[in-house]
């Protein structure tokens, strides 16, 4: 006998396109896969001797639920430092990675409002967080001449319509492209003038060359401003799957209690490799970055050359190119994998990881 | 928080915050095995750092693991699934748990809950926005379930029943003919049946666990969940799953990428060598369990005090009424005077101010010392009346 209550759920879930986005992968599945938007290096030896020695002494248990108490100090130093975000390691929550980040931040944070400002383009994650349990969604116009992101016009349209919470990436997940410096405190302005809040992914800011400008170091708003991101990217830790939340106090609570109801605690191992790589992050970045800058501006090069249209990003673990709407499975016909901008809201783009087969997959393009 | 004002979950990590300021504690609160990961699994953790750290995993997690997983609950519990569509992996049963109660229950809906039963069913319907039906059990009856009062609970609302076999914190455990009567029941008014098979390798003296999904007619409509946590001492790597008809886990597994994307691959690879390595080590603390819960049901029986008998799992549920106070202050006082953790029932469920959950997941020294400070303590309340 078929079950009608079965049917029902079914149903339901068909009816829901959020919870269905695609997502790109999040590691790369092979040489030729550009579609993550990660950096794939090798674990370090230290790291893996760190993690093993916290396994073999017994950290083979449940830990607290927002995290190590060494962890979350390290995040909280490491944001301090490079993003002046004045936070402490009560600040911090570790997570599963960042589409837990983006599932607590959106969830919880968002039950305190009556809507939600998106992207109109932005990383199908959010959607698919957001297709959990439905929000009110206003969507912010973006600008295709900087890089999708939402203009600050449409900004201000939504917090004036009174919305009072905004969901925003810099660098974009699509482009790279980051807000500006003097971008990012008129929003902080904005926000601070009207209380409104914001989430922050900032997951992508590492591989800008110089950083990137957080809207958690704005005086303007330090009170409303949660930030979310990956813990150390480029350590070689994308399929341990950890990240960070650091949010204002108040908010800390509400999305502490609801990471145990869902998980209890981040995987101790994972916790003690992210530990160790916090301590090699600071050496072992900046000659990476080096290395995708020199990789990035080569395949700028072989786009123009092919007469791709290129888009401006800062970050450089990325490149994003205006693209007929062929363009992905043109490239998977040549055995690459790519993010399909479509998936992100902006169906002529596509988008690809930085890497040395990066050049060779534009050729597939021509 | 004030201390007065915590409850349920939030009750429960405040002690164990208190707990571990004292030297000397003994924990018989958190559901943490001591026994740590065996070695086996560790060694295939650190080769999977060296050798699988880049590997690719889907969000519903590595093949070679769901196989594994699949091999398991045939071989365990009698469930017939196909690795490729009807095997989830998760970060940890609790995530599991998450995704199971999102899967199935919408605002307004109702599931059906034994109580008492672990909190964060509550809290996960909750977040969801179903609504909690309670059928009581009680100690008397070693907190059985009846099926006819499951029945008579049953609304037009009704979309879901839990079964937590053995049960957290009451440690029963489901009969077959009970279990078959359950299924029964959710087929003929219609329910999605949510089975919490963790504790499934804990089952005590000639009691039997039954997996409702093995049953005829049982597996279509049945979400089964289990954890690595429990049985091989893994409470840290947060590693389980879920098993379910093809259709269902679709939905499941866009629930997963939705909320966390995978599940560590290092943790992946050390499932993998759990469930295919030597089982050994899960037997020697099979073992140790059913010699420490003779031993706790002995003191607790010299003590005159009354429990429902424990079939499976590793706590007992254990009656303080006789004291004449609330579970949350009797465990707040065990505690400060007597420096041993142990759960208030009051944090499971609010009809249970007069339990207290005791687990047996220490060495056997210290549940004597753990059991004769907890007297201590009870003797003085008594006293003060
Ligand atoms: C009944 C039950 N289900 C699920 C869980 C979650 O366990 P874990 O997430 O550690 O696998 C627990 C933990 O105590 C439990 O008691």
């Amino acid at each position: 006998m078929a079950s009608q209550t079965k049917a029902e759920i079914l149903a339901r879930h068909d009816a829901n396109a959020a919870l269905k986005t695609p997502l790109p992968g999040q590691i790369t599945r092979h040489a030729k896969d550009l579609g993550a938007d990660g950096v794939f290096s090798p674990l370090d030896e230290r790291i893996i001797a760190a993690a093993s020695e916290a396994l073999e002494a017994g950290q083979t248990h449940y830990v607290d639920v927002p995290g190590i108490e060494p962890l979350r100090e390290a995040i909280a130093d490491y944001l301090n430092t490079s993003f002046s975000a004045p936070c402490q390691s009560g600040n911090i929550i570790v997570t599963a990675g960042l589409q837990e980040s983006r599932f607590l931040t959106i969830q919880k944070i968002g039950e305190n409002f009556d809507s939600i400002g998106i992207p109109a383009v932005a990383h199908p994650g959010l959607q698919k967080a957001l297709g959990v349990r439905a929000r009110n969604v206003v969507s912010l116009a973006v600008d295709p001449h900087r890089g999708y992101l939402p203009a600050l016009d449409a900004i201000a349209d939504a917090v004036a319509g009174g919305c009072r919470l905004l969901y925003l990436e810099s660098p974009s997940r699509l482009s790279g492209a980051a807000y500006t410096s003097d971008e990012v405190a008129a929003i902080g302005q904005l926000l601070g003038e009207s209380g409104a809040s914001a989430i922050w992914d900032q997951g992508l800011a590492p591989w800008v060359e110089g950083g990137c400008r957080s809207l958690a170091s704005t005086e303007e708003s330090p009170a409303q401003v949660t930030a979310i991101g990956e813990a150390f990217p480029g350590m070689g830790l994308a399929s341990w799957f950890i990240g960070y939340i650091a949010a204002p106090d108040d908010q800390i609570p509400a999305m502490q209690s609801q990471k145990q109801i869902m998980a209890i605690c981040t995987s101790t191992a994972a916790q003690y490799a992210a530990l160790e790589a916090s301590s090699l992050f600071p050496a072992a970045h900046p000659p990476r970055l080096a290395q995708l800058k020199r990789l990035k501006s080569y395949i700028a090069e072989s786009a123009r050359d092919l007469n791709l249209d290129a888009i401006a990003g800062d970050a450089l673990n990325i490149i994003a190119l205006q693209a007929s709407g062929g363009a992905a499975a043109k490239l998977r016909a040549a055995g690459f994998d790519c993010a399909d901008g479509a998936d992100f809201g902006a169906p002529a783009v596509i988008r690809l990881n930085v890497n040395t087969t990066t050049a060779e997959a534009l050729q597939a393009l021509r | 928080m004030s201390k007065k004002k915590a409850q349920g979950t939030n009750l429960l990590y405040q002690l164990i915050g208190e707990a571990r300021s004292y030297d000397d504690v003994i924990i018989m609160g958190r559901g943490d095995p001591d026994f740590d990961t065996p070695a086996h699994i560790v060694a295939a953790a650190k080769n999977a750092m060296v050798n699988h750290h880049a590997d690719y995993t889907p969000p519903e997690g590595l093949l070679a693991l769901r196989e594994a997983i699949a091999e398991r609950v045939k071989r365990v519990n009698n469930i017939d699934v196909d690795p490729v569509t009807e095997v989830v992996v998760t970060n940890g049963g609790q995530e599991a748990l998450f995704l199971m109660v999102l899967a199935v229950l919408s605002p307004g809906d109702e599931m059906i809950v034994p109580e008492p039963n672990y909190n964060t069913y509550a809290d996960s319907l909750a977040f969801a926005g179903g609504v909690k039906v309670e059928v009581q059990t009680y100690a008397e009856t070693d907190f059985r379930a009846d099926p006819a009062d499951v029945a008579a609970a049953i609304t037009d609302r009704s979309r879901a029943l839990l079964l937590v076999s053995p049960n957290n914190p009451a440690a029963s455990v489901i009969s077959p003919p009970d279990m078959q009567a359950m299924l029964d029941i959710a087929i003929s008014k219609d329910l999605i049946i949510l089975a919490d098979d963790i504790y499934d390798l804990f089952v005590y003296d000639d009691f039997e666990h039954v997996s409702p999904a093995s049953l005829p007619g049982g597996k279509e409509r049945t979400l089964t969940l289990n954890a690595l946590s429990k049985a091989y001492s893994m409470t840290g790597w947060r590693l389980g799953w879920i098993v379910g008809p093809a259709d269902m886990m679709a939905r499941v597994k866009e629930l997963k990428a939705a909320i966390s994307g995978g599940a560590s691959v290092i943790s992946q690879h050390a499932g993998i060598a759990a469930l295919t390595g030597p089982q050994d080590a899960v037997e020697m603390m099979a073992e140790a369990y059913r010699r420490r819960r003779r031993l706790v049901l002995d003191a607790l029986d010299a003590m005159g005090m009354k429990y429902g008998l424990p079939q499976g799992g590793q706590f007992v549920f254990a009656d303080i009424g006789f004291t004449g106070m609330d579970s949350g202050e009797v465990a707040q006082r065990i505690l400060t005077e007597q420096h041993v953790l142990a759960y208030p029932g009051s944090a499971f469920s609010k009809d249970r101010k007069d339990y207290l959950r005791m687990t047996f997941l220490q060495p056997e020294d210290q549940l004597i010392e753990g059991l004769e400070r907890m007297k201590v303590a009870m003797l003085n309340m008594m006293a003060e009346r």
